[in-house]
């Protein structure tokens, strides 16, 4: 369903319910995926033993349902209304929706529905799971036909499955997994009718994805038949960008990387129907002068589906719907929804405006994302922030020419590190905000499938009434020499790559409630620890820093001692620092702090009477770049390069 | 909790405040009541018991006050006494203020009757105590005893605030030409008197202009984490570093004053209600004297949301029957399966955690993306009494500043609070070091959506271009790069000594509907028949860019546009017939010919598979009576499906077929078709001639806008948009 919206306050759910604007506004904005996975001989048979240790040695048909089994235990967690099914093809038994045999059962022969599309239940997770970790099983379900399965009749089963189950949906995606590029080499009548259920598909608005196998002795060629069956672009979405090819090919050579992982990788990515948040709003980048995008949600905290009521008086369980009525509370009487007003409360009664002057109050202009201008990136402090960036991307659909022309803004706020600032409105009157427009560059990972996509992010900024004030506190700036220790413990632990990976930490919590839940619904044993990535490395951090913060703590020791001394006049007094009524003394040290140890950022007088005397040489490197970041030069590099900078800045004055 | 608050307001509503001045389209005293109004409502709002005020009018025509026995103390008010003011006091209050025909009262003895109520109501307990006296100071004023005063305003601090109708002011930058003698000496007094007690003292017009600036509420910070930063396990290692931390937070959003729902009570009497429901948004124009909002506020109740909890049963009518709450136990669903949990064993499915600030790792600066960055942002500081913890954190921060590095660490607030990470930047500023914190995401907190590269175009054949109508030519990025860096902001503002500065920094911008709805709110309370007036300026001064700019980027942008050559897609173009036609699979092979090949020149649509046939029979025709043809067959499916259906089971499908048919018809041109199939459907739904009772089906039409094609979406449509809405809400 929609997401839950994060432009905008809460209590006024009513007045803007859709999130999720779609073009098709009678569709549900739903996904629903149907796994067709071929059973043959050669989809049966597992990859030659490789030398790789623990190389898993599925069959690539195994391999394809663990990977069905996998997303779906992940889609129940992310997407848990949308819906999943999986379709055997080439088998030996045939099996079609229940109360269906009777219309004629055997409509679709050797095509084998083993889960029926829909919101998985505990019981298909569970059915799947045996299926992958039982060999008995697999081996007796996984039984290829004797018989050679018509696609047309593949592809027409699917299509039933959707028209039935999944009416309505803005996303239905089939995920074809087989490794035979050419079912239907030597009959061209049955190849023309694929490629017409095909097309039927396609006009239903099913979006086909082929996930194909290659065999070391057989690289799968696409062209022979299934470029005849896949389009370029979903009917709901004729301008989409043509399709990103989610890297190589799983193959069967030994190469490493297990079939399975790399099937799964490429299916990972396809894992999420892509839904736009916001569809052709114009992006206004001068007065006058505007192109089209389309906004995403690509961050966004997942958070468990909160608790629900259960009947239990049934025959099993079943989730109890709540339903709302309004009332009016003098009398009780139900109310309709025309009737109610919106009033605030004011001076203990109400305030009413007229619904004409509501929707006045809250309107500043139509949607759109107004450039008012552009401001270096060291401008846009860390802090600015309030919720995920949503990611823009062009549409050609209102302009065309957009895709260049943001394009090119792109490109000159990547290389000169600028960020654009903007009035945004989402929606017919949205709250509007201020937003950063930050530039963002492609993103791939080792094997070259992208992670974060080319684009620019809108990233709303807080008000003056959001920002709140600094806590008061003492300052006590940390002598040189507790610095200098402190950098070595730090230069000892970065993260891997000197990055934060975000796949590389799932959520503990979320997973260890869809753990045990998961374990409750399939009656199993419960586990017992939970894995937390999150936990920092204990072992490693004492192994690599250890000794260097040792070092830290005796110079802190030191250097505390020292202080103290210096700051006698206030801490001869010990009882009344933790006291309460210490507060009236903080202020005092704190000034007397300031001028014991030189300041952190110089003032530009400070700076230039230091660069006369020839002192600015004498001032720490946090100086120095406090000052240099404040006159927007960089302050990367040596403490030489930093004077350096400092002294051209007053030669050139 | 913020201080009591006790303020006295004196306003001057003597004769000559009447006047229509300086070219003004209100009187003095309506004018300067804007100011007042603002303050006073501005309390009101606060909704605080603590927040108390008391309102003196001077030169009244009567006499209502403690000294009015005294000479010197007559034609002074008290209108209001010191107390929490409501909306009905408020609208009294505006009886009350109103220009009167007297010309005496003496300002200064107000002041002192103002210092009495004061001192009676706040005693010698701790409050703010102010006094605002506005006037236009063309009444008689008796100086004799002004030290006495200063002194007691003094040693009471009494906050003394004095502004004047058109009162000189060379700091604004007012002066009022050929000004009365008499109101200059008073002019001058008031001043001295203000000054003596370090009071405010200003001129009307500056006053009402500051109005517009809105105030920023300041709150007490309240830390969202109190503990131990830690590097390392302190129970498994002694090499562990600890710091004893406060988080507070930072960035926090101020939501705008949230509407309540109401309705009519339904337990007026007929008359009474009937005269009011039209009228009750917009309170009656005689309203002056019979105080609307306040009768209107009394026809209002509020509205009560009552659940009730519903389960499938098929035998039950509808399908679905309504079960007691108490019938209900907790649980939580994994995917479709209701998962029971006894109340018990509620926290089973919680990751119990401890408390904690843990450094995970360092990354530096130049790897992480700003736009990574999930939630409003906090400050870490050392806990503020302890010295050695305050040392310690300042040595991490300067650190990761002179390594430009950010620490990544895992925060759990409380004791089996989720855990969550953040990313913790050094933040030093001349008086003040701290942590900025900010939380990062998870694995399941990115969506993997794929985009083509912006930088060049990947054929399908693999090959990469640099040169595309997707790409920007050369001279278009060279405009473009023009154009950014002549629209830059970063030196386009002026700070407080008027060198350039930032333009639009974040603490220039104000939340505009949170301010426009007090503006609005605190306006209907004092001008319940007015119109609400336009927003503050400041508002809407950042929704577009500065004049100065535009006028400075104007050549640029005109090169921009020449270069970029964009052109508006005009809304006819996306026809079906021009999309249709290209629609090929991959290798290009066309599929309709194989679909004419095999099947008969006329298309017949199976009830098994309608859309695509539909939408084939419509691709393979010309004519405007296969079309009608079409849309027959798909009529009758459609029907027979509904007709056929258990419960509401082929809703879902109906509905998506009535969407195609209705856009196929769309883009067709053929409007009727649509239009005419759907009034038939209409009558036979409500008349429940398919199938018995439909209504459910009939809202799923309403529900998903698939109502009567309408002029706006097809120029051969009869149907206007009236017409339209009659027909989706009306029952028959």
């Amino acid at each position: 369903m929609a997401e839950e919206n994060r432009w905008k306050p809460p209590g006024e759910e009513e007045e803007e319910e859709e999130d999720e604007v779609d073009e098709a506004a009678y569709k549900s904005a739903r996904d629903a995926v149907l796994f067709v996975v071929e059973v043959s001989p050669s989809m049966l048979t597992a990859p030659p033993p490789t030398d790789a240790k623990k190389q898993e040695r599925d069959t690539p048909t195994l391999a394809a349902l663990k990977c069905a089994y996998a997303l779906m235990q992940q889609r129940i967690i992310s997407n848990p209304n949308d819906m999943m099914g999986v379709l055997l093809y080439g088998t030996e038994e045939t099996k079609f929706q229940e109360g269906e045999e009777a219309r004629g059962g055997l409509a679709h022969p050797n095509c084998y529905l083993l889960t029926d599309l829909d919101i998985p239940a505990a019981g298909d997770v569970k059915a799947l799971k045996d299926l992958v970790e039982d060999e008995e099983e697999s081996k007796k379900l996984l039984v290829p036909s004797t018989e050679s399965v018509s696609m047309a009749n593949v592809l027409f089963c699917a299509n039933q499955i959707f028209t039935t189950k999944a009416p309505n949906f803005t996303s239905r995606r089939l995920f074809i997994i087989t490794d035979n590029d050419d079912p239907h080499a030597t009959d061209k009548a049955l190849k023309s009718s694929a490629a017409v259920r095909a097309k039927d598909l396609y006009d239903l608005g099913v979006i086909i994805e082929l996930f194909p196998i290659s065999r070391s002795d057989h690289e799968f060629n696409r062209s022979k038949f299934y470029d005849d069956i896949i389009y370029n672009a979903s009917p709901t979405d004729p301008e989409a960008p043509a399709p990103v090819s989610g890297g190589v090919a799983p193959s069967l050579t030994s190469d490493g990387i297990s079939l399975l992982a790399s099937l799964l990788s490429s299916i990972n990515s396809k894992a999420v129907a892509k839904r736009a948040l916001f569809s052709s709003v114009p992006f206004e980048i001068g007065p006058g002068f505007k192109i089209s995008v389309k906004g995403y949600i690509i961050f966004k905290r997942q958070e468990p589906k909160r608790s629900c009521y259960v009947w239990l008086e049934g025959e099993k369980p079943q989730i109890a719907t709540g339903v709302t009525t309004q009332m009016a509370d003098d009398t009780a009487r139900t109310v309709e929804r025309v009737e109610i007003k919106k009033a605030y409360k004011f001076g203990g009664e109400q305030i009413t405006f007229t619904p004409d002057e509501v929707s006045g109050l809250r309107h500043f202009g139509d949607p759109g994302i107004r450039i008012i201008g552009f401001k270096p990136l060291s401008m846009l402090p860390l802090w600015a922030n309030i919720r995920p960036s949503t990611f823009i991307y062009p549409s050609e659909d209102d302009y065309v020419g957009s895709t260049r022309v943001f394009s090119a803004l792109q490109q000159k706020l990547l290389k000169d590190r600028k960020v654009g600032i903007a009035w945004f409105v989402a929606r017919k009157n949205a709250t509007p905000v201020v937003a950063a427009v930050l530039p963002g560059a492609e993103k791939v990972d080792e094997n070259g499938a992208q992670i974060i996509p080319p684009g620019m992010w809108l990233t709303q900024l807080p008000y003056a009434d959001d920002i709140r004030q600094n806590p008061e506190t003492n300052l006590i700036r940390a002598p040189e020499g507790l610095i200098d220790r402190m950098r070595v413990v730090v230069q000892q632990l970065q993260l891997p790559k000197a990055i934060y990976d975000p796949r590389k930490y799932p959520n503990p919590a979320l997973q260890w409630h869809y753990r045990i839940l998961q374990a409750m619904a399939m009656e199993e044993d419960l586990p017992e620890k939970p894995e937390d990535k999150t936990i920092p490395k204990y072992k490693q951090i004492d192994k690599r820093a250890g000794s260097y913060v040792i070092d830290w703590g005796r110079e802190l020791q030191t250097e505390h001692e020292e202080w103290q001394k210096d700051n006698e006049v206030t801490t001869s007094v010990p009882a009344k620092r933790s006291a309460p009524s210490g507060k009236d003394l903080i202020p005092d040290r704190s000034k007397k702090a300031k001028t014991a140890t030189p300041d952190g950022g110089p003032t530009d007088a400070e700076m230039k009477h230091a660069y006369m005397k020839q002192e600015h040489k004498k001032m720490t490197v946090a100086q120095l770049k406090a000052w240099l970041q404040g006159k927007n030069m960089s302050a990367g590099g040596k403490k030489a390069e930093l004077l350096e900078r400092v002294e051209e800045f007053f030669e050139n004055k | 909790m913020a201080d009591k608050e006790a303020t006295v307001y004196i306003v001057d509503m003597g004769i000559s405040m009447g006047e229509k001045r300086n070219a003004r389209k209100e009187s003095d005293l309506d004018w300067a009541m804007t100011y007042v109004w603002e303050k006073i409502t501005s309390t009101v709002a606060t909704d605080r018991k603590t927040a108390q005020l008391g309102v003196i009018g001077l030169r009244t025509d009567r006499t209502e006050n403690e000294l009015d026995s005294e000479d010197s103390f007559q034609n002074i008010s008290v209108l209001q006494e010191i107390s929490q003011l409501q909306l009905p006091g408020l609208k009294d209050l505006r009886q009350k203020v109103k220009v009167n025909d007297t010309a005496d009262g003496d300002a200064i003895s107000a002041l002192v009757i103002a210092i009495q109520i004061i001192t009676k109501h706040c005693k010698k307990l701790k409050y703010k105590r102010k006094i605002v006296l506005v006037t236009d100071g063309r009444g008689s004023m008796d100086a004799d005893d002004i030290s006495q005063i200063t002194e007691k305003i003094k040693s009471d601090e009494i906050e003394l605030v004095v502004i004047g109708v058109d009162f000189d002011d060379p700091d604004y930058g007012f002066k009022e030409e050929d000004k009365d003698p008499e109101k200059a000496i008073n002019e001058a007094m008031l001043r001295t008197l203000v000054e003596d007690c370090e009071g405010v003292f200003g001129t009307m017009q500056q006053a009402i202009e500051e109005l517009g600036i809105p105030r920023l509420k300041t709150t007490r910070p309240v830390p969202s984490y109190k503990g131990q930063l830690t590097l390392g396990d302190p129970e498994q290692f002694d090499s562990a570093l600890c710091i004893d931390v406060e988080r507070f937070p930072r960035v926090m959003v101020r939501r705008p004053l949230a509407a309540s729902q109401y309705v009519q009570r339904s337990d007026l009497s007929n008359g009474h209600v009937s005269t009011q429901s039209s009228a009750t948004m917009m309170p009656d124009a005689d309203g002056a004297d019979a105080g609307p909002t306040s009768a209107d506020g009394h026809t209002l109740t509020s509205v009560r949301n009552a659940r009730t909890y519903q389960v499938l049963d098929e035998e039950a009518p509808g399908g679905k029957r309504d079960v007691s709450r108490d019938d209900l136990a907790k649980g939580y669903e994994y995917g479709r399966t209701a998962v029971h949990i006894s109340e018990s064993d509620l926290n089973v499915t919680k990751l119990e955690t401890q408390p904690g600030l843990e450094i995970i790792g360092f990354v530096p600066w130049s790897t992480f993306e700003r736009y990574m960055t999930m939630s409003v942002s906090c400050v870490v500081i050392a806990q503020k009494t302890n010295s050695k913890a305050i040392m310690a954190l300042s040595s991490l921060i300067h650190a990761l500043f002179e390594l430009e590095s950010y620490a990544v660490a895992r925060l759990v607030t409380k004791a089996d609070k989720e855990p969550l990470i953040t990313l913790l930047a050094p933040s030093i500023e001349v008086d003040y070091e701290c942590l900025l914190d900010v939380q990062l995401p998870y694995a399941e907190d990115v969506r993997s959506y794929k985009f083509p590269p912006l930088d060049r175009v990947v054929t399908v054949s693999g090959k990469q271009i640099r040169e595309h109508r997707n790409l920007p030519s050369d001279a278009l990025s060279a405009a473009m790069s023009d154009y950014v860096d002549r629209m830059d902001l970063s030196d386009l503002g002026k700070d407080e000594e008027g060198n350039p500065a930032e333009y639009m920094n974040m603490t220039d911008t104000y939340s505009p509907v949170l301010h426009r709805i007090d503006q609005a709110v605190r306006w209907r309370a004092v001008h319940p028949t007015e119109p609400i007036p336009p927003p503050y300026e400041i508002l809407t001064r950042y929704s577009n860019p500065p004049e100065e700019l535009i006028a400075r980027a104007k050549k640029k942008l005109e090169k921009l546009i020449v270069a970029a050559d964009v052109k508006k897609v005009p809304p006819k173009v996306r026809s079906r017939k021009r999309n249709r036609n290209e629609i090929r699979p991959l290798s290009g092979l066309d599929v309709g010919a194989l679909l004419l090949g095999n099947k008969s020149k006329k298309i017949k649509i199976s009830r098994e598979n309608p859309i695509p046939e539909f939408k084939q029979a419509l691709d393979s025709t010309e004519s405007e009576d296969s079309v009608y043809d079409a849309v027959k067959q798909l009529s009758t499916i459609i029907e027979t499906q509904i007709k056929d259906s258990f419960g509401d089971i082929a809703y879902g499908k109906v509905v998506e077929e009535l969407g195609v048919m209705r856009d196929e018809m769309i883009d067709l041109e053929e409007p009727e078709a649509y239009n005419e199939f759907m009034r038939s459907l209409k009558g036979k739904l409500l008349g429940e001639t398919l199938g018995g009772d439909r209504k459910d089906m009939w809202y799923e039409i309403r529900k998903n806008k698939l109502g009567l094609i309408e002029r706006k979406s097809s120029d051969r449509s009869h149907v206007d948009e009236d017409e339209a809405k009659a027909f989706l809400s009306s029952r028959s």
